[in-house]
């Protein structure tokens, strides 16, 4: 059964993403309970909670993330463009071209700069270096990292501050063309330096793609999303464009949430 | 995306890779098995010639080869004459490592509790280094020490001295000998065996001691209370699994003992300098002769020695596994 | 109060106790470098690197090349299968045959040596026919060497850290590209570490190859079978034996090669790994 809480969503933008009676179950503890959500094409989804709540295991779930854990159990469907990722046959690879993710931490392979953006249209098959170099360029200007990075390609990823890995993961994201940009606290082991150039970039990112960004910082939320779903314990408990959220909160627990009652 | 992913990308090669490595997984998983079931099958013919009197035999003979006739138990036959009784070897094989584990153990746990303690820390890399390298020390180099350096130690200085002034004590009274017997062997042992025993335990000391340590002293205890009734009793299991495996080496240890031990057959030492052999040394050391049985009996015998080695050095290890399952890498309850 | 100076007495006593076991075990240990060395080294003539054993003495050529082609042929042997278990355990097996593998490759770890050589003995020398010969020998030596670099192998694959085998599926990539892109690259120190360890226990293993490979006088050919080889370890317990001081010098001559063959390799295993790859280099 199909349930939402959402208010009707613009209809001039397509819905790219429909969560139908999300759960998730880690051996026997139910992490995420008939969560369903509708996210429209070209936003910013910000996804809050106190921590613990399941905003992390959702996030995962729409990656297909939970195939590599061997006690995990999804059950419900994910309409990605009106196909479900968890269809019986579907090869999560596909998925994965069409669906980025970055991580909390920055996690750049050993390798270099340029082999690390390049990653993913590597083993798709690109052979062509020019054509690597190009999609290098697009992929990190994309991600306002090329002007500082544009000498030293070479270099292994690891000389790089905190905040440049982690718009190097994004870079790294980008590459591959996705539609859909996951990303699970991106910020949040950075500066506020480095936040507020992965914020801006966020803003940026959304013209082409879809973005769902899981926050624990509601200011964040509040600053660079379009639309805001509340999770608590597991459970999608509201969903609303930030703005309602944030002003007029339907459910009382929402409220408690961001008037600061939990932590 | 691109049509032709890279070549190990594809969904084929995926699935060899998986191929290849379950069965490189199972070739390891039954090696096990399989020398121990052949080993068993092999020695089958023995194990009903020889029967309960193999354990509880102490000749080893392998018969009268010119003789005519053969003898002949349970259905399988051997030269006349013919017996395997292995409660020597099986002994031996006992005595030696475990009078090796009452020295060694006592002696690990000193070592690594100066190395851990008593060290200065701008020489610990040096000394762990040079306790890990007695533990690299090939094992015939270790009996080529024992031949020619720590025998006639014994023969010249150990024995007389201890039959002049220790020899009222039961064991260690009665001649000296030539040197080589139960004290070589057991000497040896405890060399070969301490630096397996001290890389593990300063490990797992030195993993419990600050916290540990600092709470014991606190409370007022001397340093040396705070180890010994502090840090060493949360590490007993670790030091339990390493003393086991260590155990379970002496037990299967050819080499070394082989050329200190006297290679004693059908006799008993009755003090600690007498010749005494264990059943690796004595597989070395009697197949040439057992090649000359036509009868093939003697061969089978050894290799019914073998399965009973096998046996003792398995359940010791399978125990020592089991214990250290319930902790961590340090020793520790998990 | 006096039960504390007594005890703080008695823990000197015991503190005094355990220096001096270090010491006696590192004075043990010296004694025995010191041994070899001085009655090793002299004998280690170059000529014994060209002429092979005959009679009572002669050279170690014979020796020196059954060693390496023993453990050279073993390795390869451990490699694969020693390698290629670990990798199934880490990237496809469940959490228990995870547990069982790891168990049944411990227990294995404890088998004697000779316990090995016998069974091959039994199986493929006398069994088989094949007579004293490399593959025997380089099947003892690898049963032998499994357990070790199973082990290390597991360990190196196992400490990936999970962030980046995420981020590398999350670009699509299938467990065995993650495998060969990430997994290998990063546990490469750990397994050539390890591979390096068997080396060395390799070189100074006895009693597995005297009934696998044998005895020769002659430099080895590489036929697999049916050929006997000749190995270091082997001169040592026999040459020993001999009532010859030549063949005395001899035995001494390979156990001084014997230990800079192992603790070089051991060297190595320390130092250049971590030359090579720097843990600097690498994050977490």
């Amino acid at each position: 059964m199909f349930v939402t809480n959402q208010p009707p969503v613009d209809l001039s933008s397509a819905t790219k993403l429909r969560i139908e009676d999300l759960n998730v179950y880690y051996g026997s503890f139910h992490a995420i309970k008939h969560a369903s959500l509708l996210v429209p094409e070209n936003c910013v989804m910000a996804l809050i909670g106190p921590s613990g709540c399941g905003k992390s295991t959702f996030i995962r779930a729409l990656d297909r993330l939970h195939d590599l854990t061997p006690n995990a159990r999804v059950q419900g469907r994910v309409l990605l463009d009106d196909e479900d990722i968890y269809a019986p046959g579907v090869d999560p690879v596909s998925i994965r071209h069409r669906i980025g993710m970055v991580f909390q931490r920055p996690n750049p392979f050993p390798k270099s700069i340029f082999e690390n953006v390049v990653y993913g249209p590597r083993i798709h098959g690109e052979r062509n270096r020019k054509t690597l170099l190009a999609i290098a360029e697009r992929s990190l200007r994309h991600a306002a990292l090329w002007d500082e990075v544009k000498d030293r390609l070479d270099k292994p990823a690891m000389t790089l501050s905190g905040g440049q890995q982690q718009r190097l993961c994004i870079a790294r994201a980008l590459a591959v063309d996705p539609e859909v940009i996951l990303m699970d606290e991106p910020a949040s082991a950075l500066d506020p330096i480095a936040t507020s150039k992965i914020e801006d970039l966020i803003d940026d990112l959304k013209r082409e793609y879809t973005v769902v960004i899981v926050t624990h910082s509601m200011q964040q939320a509040a600053r660079i999303s379009d639309y805001t779903a509340f999770f608590l314990m597991g459970e999608l408990i509201e969903t609303d464009t930030t703005a309602a959220i944030f002003t007029k909160p339907k459910d009382r627990r929402t409220e408690e949430y961001i008037t600061g009652r939990y932590g | 995306m691109i049509a032709k992913p890279w070549r190990i990308q594809r969904v084929g090669a995926q699935a060899v890779l998986r191929t290849v490595t379950i069965t490189m997984a199972a070739v390891s998983f039954a090696v096990i098995f399989l020398m121990l079931a052949f080993l068993v099958i092999y020695a089958y013919p023995a194990i009903r010639f020889n029967g309960l009197g193999f354990l509880t035999g102490t000749i080893w003979n392998i018969g009268n080869q010119y003789g005519s006739g053969s003898v002949s138990h349970n259905g399988y036959a051997a030269m006349p004459g013919a017996q395997f009784g292995a409660l020597v070897f099986i002994y031996g094989t006992l005595m030696t490592s475990g009078l090796t584990m009452v020295f060694a153990v006592p002696f690990a746990i000193l070592v690594a509790l100066a190395l851990v303690y008593r060290v200065h820390p701008a020489l610990k890399p040096l000394a762990n280094a040079l306790v890990e390298l007695m533990s690299g020390i090939p094992s015939v180099v270790y009996g080529l020490w024992g031949m020619i350096v720590l025998v006639p130690w014994i023969s010249n200085s150990v024995g007389p001295f201890a039959e002049a002034h220790l020899g009222f004590i039961p064991f260690v009274g009665g001649g000296a000998g030539s040197g080589d017997g139960l004290l070589a062997a057991t000497f040896i042992l405890v060399l070969m065996v301490t630096p397996i025993m001290v890389a593990t335990i300063r490990d797992v000391i030195q993993s419990q001691s600050e916290t540990i340590f600092e709470a014991s002293m606190a409370l007022g205890s001397t340093t040396w209370q705070a180890v010994t009734r502090g840090v060493l009793p949360s590490v007993r299991a670790g030091i339990l699994g390493s003393l086991l495996i260590a155990f379970g080496r002496a037990l299967g240890e050819t080499m070394a003992v082989l050329m200190v031990c006297g290679g004693a057959i059908n006799i008993f030492p009755h003090n600690l300098f007498q010749p005494v052999n264990t059943i690796a040394a004595v597989i070395v050391s009697q197949l040439e002769s057992a090649l000359t049985d036509s009868s093939g009996m003697a061969q089978r015998s050894l290799a019914e020695l073998a399965v009973v080695l096998f046996v003792i050095t398995l359940s010791v290890n399978v125990v020592a596994r089991t214990v250290l399952r319930g902790t961590d890498r340090d020793g520790n309850r998990a | 109060m006096r039960s504390r100076r007594v005890a703080g007495a008695i823990g000197a006593l015991w503190w005094g106790l355990s220096v001096a076991c270090l010491v006696a075990a590192i004075a043990l240990l010296l004694s025995i470098f010191a041994f070899v060395a001085l009655r090793g080294l002299p004998a280690l003539r170059p000529q014994l690197f060209f002429t092979v054993t005959h009679g009572i003495a002669g050279g170690l050529a014979n020796a020196i090349a059954g060693t390496f082609l023993l453990v050279a042929s073993g390795l390869l042997l451990v490699i694969v299968v020693g390698i290629g278990s670990a990798l199934w355990t880490v990237e496809y097996a469940s959490p228990r045959a995870q547990r069982l593998m790891r168990f049944t490759i411990d227990v294995l770890s404890g088998v004697p040596s000779i316990v090995v050589g016998y069974f091959l003995y039994v199986a493929l020398v006398e069994g088989l026919g094949w007579g004293f010969s490399l593959l025997a020998g380089a099947l003892a030596l690898a049963i032998f060497m499994l357990p070790y670099v199973s082990r290390a192998a597991d360990l190196a694959l196992s400490t990936v850290p999970r962030e980046m085998r995420e981020g590398a599926v999350a670009l699509g990539a299938r467990p065995a590209t993650v495998v060969f892109t990430i997994a290998f690259p990063w546990a490469l120190p750990g397994i050539l570490t390890g591979l390096l360890i068997a080396t060395g226990i390799g070189l100074g293993e006895t009693a597995p190859l005297i009934y696998t490979a044998g005895w020769s006088n002659y430099m080895p050919t590489l036929a697999l079978t049916h050929e006997p080889v000749g190995y270091l370890t082997y001169v040592v317990w026999t040459y020993i034996s001999q009532p010859f001081a030549k063949s005395h010098a001899l035995a001494y001559a390979a156990a001084a090669l014997l230990m800079i063959l192992v603790f070089g390799t051991n060297l190595v295993a320390r130092g250049f790994v971590e030359y090579r790859f720097p843990r600097s280099q690498r994050i977490h």
